[in-house]
């Protein structure tokens, strides 16, 4: 039940990611979407007890759920630049087309995978969802920090496909793979002030002075 | 021990980096360091070797097999010589005052972190580790390929850290369903090559198919497969060249180890065959992709770029013809192509910083202008498009050789008609570049020694491998080849 829950809001948070017009909105709705992970952690962590997993829970806290998004509303503020994430699909279409994902997501799990329907079912269907959002919200946003979220999003969803169907990663990794995202996104600010210095603009659909 | 030392010459160098402040005696020592790495790399080799290819375990962390000490002596080898190239290079364009001396130094750092980062990657006993590694490979060197700061090189690094990230990111999605797997249905609840290893006989065949193509196409855009390679030409263009010629002949085999690995857990499972049909979709899609676009080039590096694309295609049809002989080709043409693109790009550096464009069209005439650098660059070519006596000759033969054993007729003829494309394609631009006579407004240009010494280097591999192999090498791939195969 609480797990349902969870799940929902988890869910409900990257839905209404589908739907922000603007960066600010989108980074606050990461924040929910990663606070909802904190809970599911903190729920695992309370059934098993184990130190570690309330070690991984603390950092999904800091990392997702502070450190990010303060450093995502840095960039914006520094950065000054319109707030406007460029959407080639427009919030209604896209939203069909995450209702979509959610479909085709419970066929993968349900038909190709073949896992047995139980709650890590739901789970692993609402983390793959998740995954696909992420990649279409990294696809069809032209500012290059939508970019930045969506592969965000699909690390969390990633994070939570791993805890439902394997029981989460070994414990060194799990800190191995927030170290990665922590130089990630200090090294994806450095880039993102670049851009905009030398494009005054983050507008990824303008940089094509590459081609062919 | 000589592993320690391997790894522990990138984090030395760094250091030193960071406190000498004079960039000549910053690179020769640079050099000295990688010469050191390439001389325990070959007693490594011998070690192993003499101990019958039996795969050793260092400290729970470190678990070195055939395929580990040959990416690994592949990389150091490319590494020494981008070491050495980078000596002048970096001299040069000081001088020409594309760089300043703050931002040499700092180019030392990014260097050696890169390639630690890269010596690391064989090395390791544990998937997740080897993702994260190869995951910090692009971040460090997105750095060195937006290194000039201007518009275009820092819309290369932006792709190339966006595209490259997301790739990387379906690949995790596949190892967590190895890893789902593998404590479902094997109850092994690790993330070690050798416990995965030894459970791989139980793992889901279902899952372990959806895994392979998430690794593949993961792992695979790192590794510049097409269609996923659209990072590849832009990053191999704008990095610098010591770089480029480091992206193209190692960065791209570090992914395709990463792939090996998943191959070999596939392999008791689903089969070989499975792994085989995929490699020669994306080898052929990857074939077909660069030689159309290797046409109609304008921009040198680029062209190269596209034939490093070509390049990947080639080795995972060697792989996809594996059962019969393939997979020492395509191993085979991994370390060739790796010394000759990293020769080639050398060259094309020393060419761009002489013309001051990457346009090939400004550029006629080299081997008037600089003998050495294009009669280098000539002898590159024709050992890139594969002409005998060089060594990719060889492998390109052993990879048709065992596709007409296997009996992909069909396969082979189109494989053929396509690097027939690039072939044109690489003849027709190289040579209008080298021959000729050099535009009248050109400044004398001398080559630096280092140049020369790190042509020289990668040439004795070039020639001396379409000579003879050496009887060690061949048996180093031969038992990475029995390793693949499950056998």
């Amino acid at each position: 039940m609480t797990l349902n829950i969870i799940l929902i809001g988890f869910l409900a948070a990257t839905f209404l990611m589908v739907i922000a017009k603007r960066i600010t909105a989108l980074v606050r709705t990461f924040r929910i979407q990663s606070i909802f992970l904190f809970l599911y952690t903190l729920y695992m962590g309370l059934c098993q007890q184990h130190l570690e997993l309330f070690v991984v829970c603390g950092l999904v806290f800091i990392l997702k759920v502070v450190v990010i998004p303060l450093v995502l509303l840095r960039i914006m503020r520094r950065i000054n630049v319109e707030e406007d994430l460029g959407l080639l699909i427009n919030p209604q279409l896209s939203l069909v087309i995450a209702l979509i994902f959610a479909y085709l997501s419970y066929l993968f799990a349900h038909n190709a995978m073949g896992l047995p329907y139980s709650q890590a079912l739901i789970a692993f269907i609402a983390s793959m969802t998740v995954v696909c959002i992420g990649f279409f919200l990294m696809v069809g946003r032209m500012k290059a920090l939508g970019q930045v979220i969506g592969l965000l999003v699909m690390e969390n969803a990633i994070f939570l496909a791993a805890s439902v169907i394997a029981g989460g990663m070994p414990f060194f990794v799990e800190i191995a793979l927030f170290f990665d995202i922590f130089v990630f996104i200090v090294i994806v600010e450095v880039f993102v002030y670049k851009v905009n210095r030398l494009f005054t603009h983050i507008d990824t659909s303008k940089m094509q002075s590459l081609k062919g | 021990m000589l592993v320690a030392l391997i790894i522990i010459v990138p984090v030395f160098l760094m250091v030193v980096s960071l406190f000498v402040r004079k960039i000549r005696p910053l690179g020769l020592i640079n050099a000295a360091g990688y010469a050191g790495a390439c001389v325990a790399g070959v007693m490594l080799l011998k070690v192993f070797l003499a101990g019958g290819c039996v795969p050793i375990s260092l400290w729970g962390w470190i678990y070195i097999d055939s395929l580990s000490v040959f990416f690994l002596i592949t990389t150091i080898a490319v590494t020494f010589a981008a070491s050495v190239y980078s000596i002048g290079y970096i001299r040069l364009e000081i001088e020409n005052g594309e760089i300043s001396f703050r931002k040499a130094g700092s180019y030392f750092q990014l260097f050696n972190l890169f390639s630690f980062t890269m010596f690391i990657v064989p090395l390791l006993n544990n998937v997740a580790l080897v993702w994260i590694a190869i995951e910090m490979t692009t971040l460090v060197s997105a750095f060195l390929v937006g290194f000039h700061n201007v518009k275009e090189s820092i819309e290369a690094a932006w792709k190339y850290i966006i595209i490259c990230s997301v790739g990387i990111t379906f690949a995790l999605l596949g190892i967590i369903f190895f890893y789902y797997t593998s404590s479902n249905d094997a109850n092994v609840r690790s993330l070690e090559w050798a416990s995965m290893l030894s459970g791989s006989g139980m793992f889901d065949p279902k899952i372990v198919r959806i895994a392979l193509i998430f690794i593949l196409v993961g792992y695979g855009t790192k590794a510049g497969l097409a269609p996923m390679h659209n990072w590849l030409p832009d990053a191999h263009s704008q990095a610098l060249s010591p770089v480029s010629g480091l992206l193209s002949g190692v960065l791209l085999k570090i992914s395709l180890y990463a792939i090996l690995r998943f191959v070999i857990l596939a392999n008791f499972s689903v089969g070989y065959a499975y792994s085989a049909r995929l490699f020669i979709f994306f080898g052929l899609v990857s074939l077909a992709v660069a030689g159309a676009f290797i046409l109609v080039q304008k921009d040198l590096k680029r062209l190269l770029a596209y034939s490093s694309v070509e390049n990947m295609g080639l080795i995972s049809l060697g792989f996809g013809f594996g059962p019969f002989g393939g997979i020492a080709a395509g191993l085979l043409q991994v370390f060739n192509h790796a010394v000759t693109k990293a020769l080639i790009f050398f060259c094309a550096g020393n060419a761009v910083q002489a013309y001051r464009s990457n346009n090939m069209n400004m550029m006629r005439g080299l081997i008037k202008a600089m003998p050495f650098t294009g009669a280098s660059m000539f002898l590159g070519l024709f050992a890139l498009v594969g002409m005998p006596p060089f060594s990719i000759f060889i492998s390109k033969l052993c990879i048709l050789v065992s596709a007409f054993q296997g009996g992909y007729h069909i396969i082979a003829a189109v494989m053929l008609i396509l690097i027939a494309f690039a072939f044109a394609g690489l003849v027709y631009h190289i040579s209008r570049i080298v021959l000729g006579s050099p535009p009248q407004a050109l400044p004398c240009h001398k080559e630096s020694l280092s140049a020369k010494l790190a042509f020289l280097f990668l040439g004795v591999f070039i020639v001396g491998f379409g000579v003879m192999i050496p009887q060690g090498f061949l048996d180093l791939l031969l038992s990475c080849q029995r390793l693949i195969l499950g056998q």
